[in-house]
């Protein structure tokens, strides 16, 4: 009993760690796919307003405005909240130039 | 399955450090001293260890001791050899012996202490005499002394210390075996078949399952050899434990005897023989406490047995694997952990993103060749969202993602072929008919 005391010390933090892990590791593989869907479904929706923009000849100004902060924040890098703001803008902007397209 | 296994494992190991917390109330010392006998093997007064036998007054015994250098008064039990204790005195000429009988109270001993004129006091068989007092030591002067009242090696002793010489070289004082004639063995056979075993106090603790035979005499006759009557019954009573009481020596035969009958009898005459040998117990008192001394040898473990008195205990044989238990436990949950969250995409299917990328690509390509300015920047807004989603390919961002890409640019596309003269161009008919 004296010797084997370390084995319930051990196989205790151990289980510790791998009950930690089994919750954090998922939880951050899950965070991380989360913000690369988000940058780049905004990524994508900053250039679909991109070309919008550019088959508009008539000025939109707060279209332009939009998609300027839209660029402003994927310059500026983030996390998911962040690229989810970016896309919404540039959603936006590029109904905005449709409308005007029309 | 594997995940069933996984946490089954934590569950094990979790009633497992369980069990071990709860058994820790168990204690883990092992004592020798709880022995279920009943203590004090020999009490003052209350064992009926008084004789009836008394003494006369300090100045008849002096007037006595006086007359003659050896006195015996009634009742009085103690022999020695003669010529051995003469040869002890040699020619010393005041040595003088007063023999009173066992059983005497503090009053009475006190009575026969007083007697200065007696070198030497023999009470019962206690040999005492001036500042000493002399005991045998040895398993056949043992014997001797509480089965014939033979004292003749501790008079000796005493004597030649009195007399401040070494004691005379001598043969080891033991009366002596031998085998029961048929006449003497017949009614000592009578009796135990009538009478059976014996199931008096200590006879079950000191012989379990096992009732002993026990055959009470006498004190023996003086300087003769003791029958054995433990050998011959040994024939007519094989594996029984046999009790043979010469007076106050007990004699044991039977299983084991090897084992413990010599170190009962040394331990036994050695701390109660003091008692014995000044008073009159009754023999059923010193065969009461023998037992118990027997009891207390078998339960202190002398045996090459195991110990009667500690039940087979499960928890105590597994608790020594628990920890090991535990620790597998342990690495089976940690393994089968360990492997889903090392390479959560081992399972990514194949999806049917590619294809529709790839056909969704060229429709784009013909449409190029096709559009005007009305549908130009629908086209090139498709073929950014082909370019998003073959980036989200690459970068093995989700399905559902990459579909949705997908449904952005065919959505484009088909504002394109909608916009065309020519029919055939929108995704739905297009892709009906595959890429060509």
């Amino acid at each position: 009993m004296s010797l084997s005391w370390w084995v319930w010390l051990v196989g205790g933090v151990l289980l510790f760690v791998a009950g930690v892990g089994s919750v954090l590791v998922p939880r951050r593989r899950a965070a991380t796919l989360e913000r690369r869907v988000a940058w780049s479904a905004a990524r994508a929706a900053v250039d679909r307003a991109t070309v919008s923009r550019d088959a508009v000849s008539a000025r939109v100004p707060e279209a332009d405005r939009l998609l300027a902060e839209a660029e402003l924040v994927v310059a500026g890098g983030g996390g998911a909240g962040a690229a989810r703001t970016a896309a919404e803008y540039a959603r936006q902007a590029d109904s905005m130039w449709r409308a005007a397209a029309r | 399955m594997r995940g069933w296994l996984r946490w089954i494992a934590l569950g094990a190991a979790a009633v497992v450090f369980v069990v071990f917390l709860v058994a820790q109330r168990q204690s883990v010392t092992v004592s020798y001293g709880q022995s279920p006998s009943s203590g004090n093997t020999v009490t003052e007064g209350s064992a009926g260890e008084l004789g009836t036998a008394t003494v006369p007054s300090t100045a008849e015994m002096t007037a006595l001791v006086s007359a003659q250098p050896v006195v015996r008064l009634p009742g009085a039990v103690a022999h020695w050899d003669e010529q051995r204790v003469r040869a002890a005195i040699g020619n010393a000429p005041d040595i003088r012996i007063i023999v009173a009988p066992p059983g005497l109270d503090e009053a009475e001993r006190t009575r026969v202490r007083e007697v200065k004129a007696a070198t030497v006091r023999v009470i019962g068989t206690q040999v005492t005499g001036g500042l000493y007092q002399s005991t045998a030591d040895q398993l056949g002067e043992w014997r001797a002394q509480f089965a014939t009242g033979d004292v003749t090696a501790a008079l000796v002793a005493l004597i030649s210390a009195i007399r401040k010489v070494d004691a005379p070289a001598a043969p080891p004082v033991d009366p002596g075996w031998r085998e029961p004639t048929a006449a003497e063995l017949a009614p000592v056979l009578a009796d135990l078949r009538k009478s059976g075993p014996y199931t008096g106090p200590g006879a079950v603790s000191a012989f379990p399952g096992r009732s002993p035979l026990v055959v009470t005499l006498a004190r023996q006759p003086y300087g003769k050899p003791l029958p054995h009557y433990g050998r011959a019954l040994e024939k007519v009573f094989p594996d029984t434990p046999i009790l043979v009481m010469y007076g106050d020596w007990i004699e044991y035969t039977g299983p084991q005897a090897a084992d413990f009958a010599e170190l009962v009898a040394v331990t036994f005459y050695a701390q109660s023989g003091d008692r014995i040998s000044r008073y009159a117990y009754p023999q059923r008192n010193i065969l009461n406490a023998y037992l118990n001394r027997v009891t207390d040898v078998r339960y202190a473990g002398l045996f090459d047995r195991p110990l009667p008195y500690v039940p087979f205990d499960p928890l105590r044989v597994g608790l020594p694997a628990l920890p090991w238990l535990f620790a597998v436990c342990v690495l089976v949950f940690l393994l089968l952990s360990v492997r889903p969250a090392a390479r959560p995409t081992s399972r990514r299917r194949p999806t049917a993103a590619p294809a529709r990328l790839a056909a969704l690509a060229a429709l784009a390509v013909e449409q190029s060749a096709l559009t005007g300015r009305a549908t130009d920047p629908a086209l090139t807004r498709g073929i950014t969202q082909l370019t998003a989603a073959r980036s989200a390919i690459e970068e093995k961002l989700p399905d559902r993602h990459v579909q949705s890409l997908l449904n952005a640019a065919e959505a484009e596309l088909d504002e394109v072929g909608r916009g065309l003269p020519y029919p055939g161009y929108r995704p739905g008919e297009y892709l009906r008919g595959g890429p060509s």
